[in-house]
C-alpha cells in the first residue's frame, strides 16, 4: 500500500526502466564445445571438456544450433537487421568463473540490430519496447561462497546465451513484468529455451531512473541485478522507483549504484562497485570465423518462423468469434493454441463451446499432469467427438467431464467407452419415470416439503435421480417428470 | 663420426621398419644413445643462470617420454610380426616442441606457470604423427609461451645449443626442435611458426624447416601465442621427410574453426619433377633491413650478410640452370611494415591469450595462504612468468588499452592487408609477375653466440623482417639449408609461394637438395656429433 | 622527447595485466617499453588509404574453404576427473580459491 506521499510522488514523477537479459538457448551441446548444454543440478566439474574449462591450447568451435535458435528470436523480435556477417570479439577480464580470462562474445558486429516488442497490458494498453541490438555469447561457470574460500563450478561454462538490451522504454515495474511474461512465453513458443528463471534460463538486470513529467533527459540510472523470478523483478523496481522518490524529494543525487535484491527481507542493498572502470579490450576473436548468414540459410530459418503469439491471438478473436479472454488463454501456450485449432477444425459446432472445455476441464488436466497440451493421449479428434455427444444429449455433461479422464487414460475412442460402460444418457421415459417412483417413493419428508411450498427442493429430486442413474439420466426430461409426479 | 640409425631420413626409417629391415625399437636405441651423448643436463627452472660447462651440449629436451616412446616403438614392432600396417610414418622418432599439449605429459610452454601442467589431452597434430607411426621420444625447449628468436627465454636452462657450435643460438622459438632434429636425436620435430620461429631455426641449424599455409595444419593443443599467425609445422633434415610429415599432419579437423577444408595434395608424387619452366622471383626488399632510426626517426637500410646474400643468388644460378626462369627486381614494397604490424597484432593476442594463466585451474599457483584472490593472480603471474613474457603482455595491454582512441590493433590489421596484397600481386598468374615462388634468405645473419644479443631489442626484432610477412599474408614458407658462413655456421634461403602451394614450395626445395647433393658442404657434420 | 608511458600508466597497464613487481623490475620494464614504442610509432606513420580493409587472417576465409558450423551434438568428456586433478587445490570435485573481498556487499 502506497502511502499518501508516494502516491503523490509516483504522480509527479515519471519512471524509465530498461531491462538487460540473457537467455540460455535450449539446444542439445555448449555454444563453442560438444559438452551438455543443460547440466542443472549435476555434481560439479563433471560436464567439462578441455575446451569449456580454457585449457592451454584449445579453441571453440561454433554450433550451428546457436545461429539458428539466435536467428529465430530475432525474426520474432521484428529486429531491423539480420546481419549477413557478424563477428565474435573477446572481452577480456580476470573472474574465478571465467576459465580463459576472456568471454567470447560479441561487441560492434553482433548477430541482429535493432528489434521490437509490443507488450498489451492488462488494461489493454499497447507498449512498443525497443531493443538495441541482439547477440550471441558463452555463459560463464558457478561460484559459491564457503567462509572465506570460494567453489569453483565450470558445468556452466559455454551454455550458449542470447543477450538483448532494451531501449529505456519500460515505464512501470508492471511494464517491466509484462515485458519478462512476454519475452518468456515467446522463448517457450519459438522452442528455444525453456526460460525458467530460478534455473537461471533466462536472467534479468533492470535499469531504473526517474525524471520529472514532462523533462525530456535521462537521469542516473541505477542496476538492480540477481533477481530470480518475474515476481521479485516487480518488487525490486517498485522498491527502487520508490526510494529513488524518496532521495529526490529529500534533495539528494540519485549516484549510479548496482544494487542487489534480496528476496527473503525484500530489500535493496548497495553492492561494492569494481575498484576500476573495467577495461574489457574488446577485439575481434581471432580464432572462430565471421558468423555468416546467406540468403538461402535465413529464408530456409524464416519459413520456420511460427506464427507469433499475439498474432495468434488476435487471429483467434477474429476466426473463432472468441473473447479476448478466451484468446489469452488459449495462445498462452504453443501446443495448447494448437489442440484448440485442431479439435475445432474436426468438430461441427461453435469454436466457443471448444475453448469453454478447454479452458476449464482440459487445461486442469494439464496442469494436474504436468504435461503438454500435445503430450495428451486425449487427442483433439477424441475431445471434439465428446463435445458432439454431449451436444447431442447422447450423453449428460457430467458424463462428457468424466469421459475426458477415462480417453485420457486409456487413450480409446470415446464412443467406444460410452457403450462398453453402458453411459449412454437415459432418455427413456418409461425408465425415467421408474427412477423418478422410485426416489419420490424413498423420500416421503422432501415430498412433504415440496408440496409445502419449497420448490427450490426440485434440485435436490433431480440429484438424486442422477445418483441412481449414475449421472445418465436426462435432466430436463427427469425434471420435467418430477414436477409432474409431484404435483398431486 | 659415422652414420647412426638415428641419423637416417625418416622416410627411409619408415621404409625399412615397414619392410621389416628394420626394428623400431632398434632405432629407439639410437636415439636413446644419441641423447645421452650430446644432451648434458636436464633443463630446468631452479637454475638461475647456465655455466660455461652447459655451453658444450645440446639440452634441446625439457622431458624425453621414455616410457611412451618405448610403449610406441613396441606397438609398431608389434604390428608388423602381426601382419598389420604399423603407419606411414612407422617407427620415425619425433620431438614436440613443449608449445604443444600431449597427454600425459608435462607441457610446459617453456615457462614456470606450466611446469607442473599434465596435459588431459594431445594436440591434433601430435595425434596424427602417433597414429602414423611414429615415436614421441620427447617435448623439446622453446622460448617461453613462443616469445623469442633464440630460444634464450626459456625458463628451463641452460638454453638449446646449436648442434653446429653449441656456444652460439640454435634459434628460436623452435630451438629445440631444430636442434634435436640437427643433432640425431629426433628425424621429425612438431613446432611453431609465428614470426618465423621454424624457419629461422632451421636456417641457424642447417636443417629443413616447413611453415605451412595458415589453417592448413590444425592449432588445436598448440599453446597459443598470437592465434591469427601461430602455425604448426615440421623441421626435418631434408626436404623429402617435409612432404611425408605433412601429408600426416595437414587437414581439417573438428576442433579448430580455422583449419581448411581442403583437401591436401600429396607433395612426394611430384617431389623431383625438377623446376623447368616455373617463374622464380627475387626481390631487393628482402635483401635488406630496412628500418627508422630510433633516435632521429629517419629510415636506415642494413644490407643483410654478405655471404648469405651470395647463397641465395647461388640457388637462383642452380634454379636457373635446372630450366627455371629467375625474375629480379620484383617489389615488394610493404615488407619493412611486417615489424611493426607484427608487434601489434601479436601483443595484443598474446597478452589476451595468457589470461588464462591464473593459478587457478591448472600449473603453478602462488603458494601460501592467500586471503585475497586478486593478490593471488597478481602473486602467481608474477613468479611464474619470465621477463620477456611480461613485457609482451604489458605492450599488449597498452596497445589495445589505447585501442579505444588510437585503434592500433584496427590499423595492424590494415597494414597486413597491405603486405598480403604484396604477395597477391607477385603470384597472380594474370599479373605483371606471375610467380610460382619468392626466394629469399631466410635470415640477415647466421647464428650469433648465447647471451650475444638478448631481449626484444631492435635488432632481435628485426631480425625477424624476412621471416614474418609470410606470417601476416598467411602463406607457406620453406627454409633449406644453403651452405657454412665463414665461422663454420649454417646458412639459410627461403621460398615463400602462394596459399597451399606446399607441393610447390617442397618441389623447388628438393630440386636444390639434388643440386646440391655432392657440394662439400654438405659433408661437413654439425660440430657437436663430430666430437663423438 | 617526453616519455610515453609514465609511471602511472605503467602501474595501469601492470594493473590490468594482473601482474605485480618490485621497483628494479618495474623500471626496467617500463624502460624497455618506451623504448619499443618505436615500433608503435612507425605503425602510425604508416601513410595508407583508410578505407583499406582489415586482414583478421592472412589466408581469405572463403566459402570454399571454409569448414562448416559444428552439428548440435553432445560428445561426452572423458577427461573430466584429469581436468580437475589438474587443479592446485580441490574440494568435493569443486575448484577452491580464495575470495574476492571487493565483493561483499555493504
Amino acid at each position: 500500500m502506497m502511502t499518501v506521499k508516494e502516491d503523490l510522488g509516483m504522480s509527479k514523477y515519471e519512471s524509465i526502466i530498461g531491462l538487460e537479459t540473457h537467455i540460455q538457448l535450449n539446444t542439445h551441446s555448449k555454444i563453442f564445445c560438444g559438452c551438455k548444454a543443460d547440466s542443472w543440478k549435476e555434481p560439479p566439474n563433471t560436464n567439462i571438456c578441455p575446451v569449456c574449462t580454457g585449457l592451454p591450447g584449445v579453441l571453440p568451435t561454433l554450433n550451428e544450433a546457436v545461429v539458428e535458435k539466435a536467428v529465430l528470436l530475432a525474426l520474432a523480435m521484428h529486429v531491423d537487421a539480420i546481419q549477413a556477417e557478424s563477428y565474435f570479439a573477446r572481452k577480456n577480464y580476470f573472474y574465478p568463473d571465467l576459465p580463459k580470462g576472456y568471454q567470447i562474445s560479441q561487441y560492434d558486429e553482433p548477430l541482429a540490430l535493432g528489434g521490437t516488442m509490443d507488450l498489451s497490458m492488462p488494461d489493454g494498453e499497447l507498449v512498443r519496447v525497443r531493443i538495441d541490438k541482439l547477440h550471441v555469447e558463452e555463459d560463464a561457470g558457478k561460484t559459491v561462497h564457503q567462509g572465506n574460500r570460494r567453489l569453483i563450478d565450470f558445468n556452466r561454462c559455454g551454455v550458449p546465451l542470447v543477450e538483448m538490451v532494451t531501449g529505456p522504454d519500460l515505464r512501470s515495474a508492471d511494464e517491466a513484468a509484462q515485458y519478462l511474461i512476454r519475452l518468456r512465453q515467446l522463448l517457450r513458443w519459438l522452442g528455444i529455451s525453456e526460460a525458467d528463471m530460478e534455473r537461471g534460463q533466462l536472467r534479468c538486470d533492470a535499469n531504473v531512473s526517474i525524471r520529472l513529467k514532462g523533462t525530456e533527459e535521462l537521469n542516473p540510472k541505477t542496476e538492480i541485478k540477481n533477481v530470480n523470478s518475474i515476481e521479485n523483478v516487480r518488487s525490486a523496481i517498485e522498491a527502487e522507483i520508490s526510494r529513488q522518490i524518496r532521495e529526490v524529494e529529500s534533495g539528494n543525487e540519485i549516484e549510479a549504484w548496482t544494487l542487489n535484491w534480496d528476496e527473503d527481507s525484500s530489500t535493496l542493498s548497495k553492492m561494492r562497485s569494481k575498484e576500476t572502470e573495467a577495461d574489457y579490450r574488446y577485439f575481434r576473436e581471432p580464432d572462430l570465423l565471421p558468423i555468416r548468414i546467406s540468403k538461402a540459410w535465413l529464408d530456409e530459418m524464416k519459413s520456420n518462423l511460427p506464427e507469433l503469439p499475439l498474432e495468434r491471438r488476435s487471429r483467434f478473436i477474429k476466426e473463432y468469434s472468441l473473447p479476448l479472454y478466451d484468446a489469452e488463454i488459449l495462445t498462452e501456450e504453443r501446443s495448447l493454441a494448437d489442440y484448440f485449432e485442431e479439435t475445432v477444425s474436426v468438430y461441427t459446432g461453435e469454436p466457443k463451446s471448444v475453448s469453454n472445455w478447454l479452458m476449464n476441464d482440459v487445461l486442469r488436466m494439464i496442469r494436474d499432469l504436468g504435461i503438454f497440451a500435445s503430450e495428451l493421449k486425449m487427442r483433439p479428434h477424441h475431445l471434439a467427438k465428446i463435445i458432439q455427444l454431449v451436444d447431442s444429449r447422447s450423453i449428460t455433461n457430467s458424463t462428457g467431464k468424466a469421459l475426458l479422464d477415462k480417453v485420457q487414460e486409456s487413450g480409446r475412442n470415446p464412443d467406444e467407452i460410452v457403450e462398453e460402460e453402458g453411459l449412454a444418457q437415459v432418455s427413456d421415459e418409461d425408465t425415467l419415470k421408474l427412477l423418478v417412483k422410485g426416489v419420490i417413493d424413498a423420500n416421503p419428508e422432501q415430498v412433504e416439503v415440496y408440496r409445502g411450498g419449497k420448490v427450490t427442493i426440485i434440485g435436490w429430486f433431480v440429484g438424486q435421480v442422477m445418483r441412481e442413474s449414475k449421472g445418465k439420466a436426462d435432466a430436463q426430461r427427469t425434471r420435467a417428470i418430477l414436477e409432474e409426479f409431484l404435483k398431486e | 663420426m659415422s652414420e647412426q640409425l638415428c641419423d637416417l631420413p625418416a622416410f627411409v626409417v619408415a621404409q625399412k621398419v615397414r619392410s621389416g629391415e628394420l626394428k623400431a625399437t632398434e632405432v629407439l636405441e639410437s636415439v636413446l644413445t644419441r641423447m645421452d651423448q650430446v644432451e648434458g643436463k636436464t633443463p630446468s627452472s631452479s637454475y638461475e643462470r647456465f655455466e660455461e660447462a652447459d655451453l658444450e651440449k645440446v639440452h634441446a629436451f625439457v622431458t624425453i617420454t621414455r616410457d611412451r616412446a618405448w610403449s610406441q616403438a613396441e606397438a609398431v614392432d608389434q604390428a608388423i610380426r602381426a601382419g598389420q600396417d604399423p603407419g606411414p610414418l612407422a617407427g620415425v622418432p619425433v620431438s614436440i616442441k613443449d608449445i604443444f599439449c600431449v597427454k600425459g605429459t608435462p607441457s610446459t610452454a617453456g615457462s614456470k606457470i606450466l611446469e607442473s601442467f599434465i596435459s588431459p589431452y594431445t594436440a591434433t597434430p601430435a595425434v596424427r604423427l602417433e597414429q602414423a607411426g611414429a615415436v614421441m621420444v620427447g617435448k623439446v625447449n622453446l622460448d617461453e609461451f613462443a616469445f623469442g628468436s633464440s630460444n634464450e627465454a626459456s625458463a628451463f636452462l641452460p638454453p638449446v645449443g646449436n648442434p653446429w657450435n653449441p656456444a652460439y643460438v640454435p634459434g628460436g622459438s623452435s630451438g629445440g626442435s631444430a636442434a634435436s632434429v640437427a643433432a640425431g636425436e629426433a628425424a621429425i620435430s612438431l613446432g611453431t611458426d609465428t614470426a618465423g620461429s621454424i624457419r629461422q631455426p632451421a636456417a641457424f641449424c642447417g636443417v629443413v624447416g616447413l611453415k605451412p599455409t595458415y589453417g592448413r595444419v590444425s592449432r588445436y593443443g598448440l599453446i597459443a601465442f598470437a592465434s591469427s599467425l601461430d602455425c604448426p609445422g615440421t623441421i626435418t633434415r631434408n626436404v623429402t621427410d617435409a612432404a611425408h610429415a605433412l601429408n600426416v599432419i595437414a587437414g581439417e579437423d573438428p576442433y579448430d574453426a580455422t583449419a581448411v577444408k581442403i583437401p591436401v595434395e600429396d607433395p612426394v608424387p611430384r617431389l623431383e619433377a625438377g623446376v623447368k619452366g616455373m617463374r622464380i622471383g627475387l626481390s631487393p626488399d628482402y635483401f635488406q633491413l630496412k628500418y627508422p632510426d630510433p633516435e632521429s626517426g629517419e629510415l636506415r637500410e642494413q644490407a643483410i650478410s654478405k655471404e648469405i646474400a651470395d647463397e641465395v643468388y647461388r640457388a637462383a644460378d642452380y634454379l636457373s640452370g635446372a630450366g627455371a626462369e629467375i625474375i629480379e627486381d620484383v617489389p615488394m614494397p610493404n615488407t619493412r611494415f611486417g615489424i611493426p604490424v607484427y608487434f601489434v597484432i601479436s601483443r595484443v593476442e598474446a597478452a589476451s591469450n595468457l589470461h588464462r594463466y591464473d593459478g587457478v585451474k591448472y600449473g603453478y599457483r602462488f603458494p601460501g595462504d592467500e586471503e585475497d584472490l586478486r593478490q593471488l593472480y597478481r602473486e602467481t603471474r608474477a613468479e611464474g612468468f619470465g621477463t620477456q613474457v611480461k613485457l609482451r603482455i604489458l605492450m599488449g595491454m597498452y596497445v589495445s588499452a589505447q585501442q579505444y582512441e588510437k585503434g592500433y590493433y584496427e590499423q595492424a590489421l590494415k597494414v597486413r592487408t597491405l603486405i598480403r596484397q604484396d604477395f597477391s600481386r607477385i603470384f597472380d598468374q594474370e599479373g605483371e609477375y606471375k610467380l610460382d615462388c619468392l626466394l629469399t634468405a631466410t635470415t640477415p645473419t647466421a647464428a650469433f653466440k648465447i647471451g650475444e644479443v638478448y631481449g626484444d631489442t631492435v635488432l632481435m626484432q628485426y631480425a625477424d623482417l624476412l621471416t614474418v610477412p609470410c606470417n601476416h599474408a598467411g602463406i607457406p614458407g620453406l627454409s633449406i639449408p644453403a651452405g657454412l658462413n665463414g665461422e663454420g655456421l649454417p646458412i639459410g634461403i627461403q621460398f615463400l609461394g602462394p596459399d597451399f602451394s606446399e607441393a610447390s614450395l617442397l618441389q623447388v626445395g628438393r630440386t636444390i637438395e639434388m643440386l646440391t647433393e655432392d657440394a662439400e658442404w654438405r659433408k661437413i657434420k654439425p660440430q657437436i656429433l663430430e666430437t663423438l | 622527447m617526453p616519455e610515453e608511458i609514465t609511471r602511472e600508466i605503467f602501474d595501469h597497464l601492470v594493473d590490468l595485466a594482473a601482474l605485480e613487481m618490485d621497483e628494479e623490475e618495474a623500471d626496467y620494464l617500463r624502460k624497455e617499453l618506451n623504448n619499443q614504442l618505436d615500433a608503435i610509432h612507425e605503425l602510425e606513420a604508416i601513410e595508407f588509404d583508410p578505407s583499406t580493409p582489415v586482414t583478421s587472417h592472412g589466408v581469405p576465409y572463403t566459402e570454399a574453404i571454409s569448414s562448416a558450423l559444428r552439428e548440435d551434438r553432445i560428445e561426452p568428456c572423458k577427461e573430466a576427473d584429469e581436468i580437475v586433478g589438474q587443479a592446485p587445490e580441490e574440494q568435493d570435485r569443486y575448484i577452491v580459491v580464495p575470495d574476492i573481498p571487493a565483493e561483499e556487499l555493504q
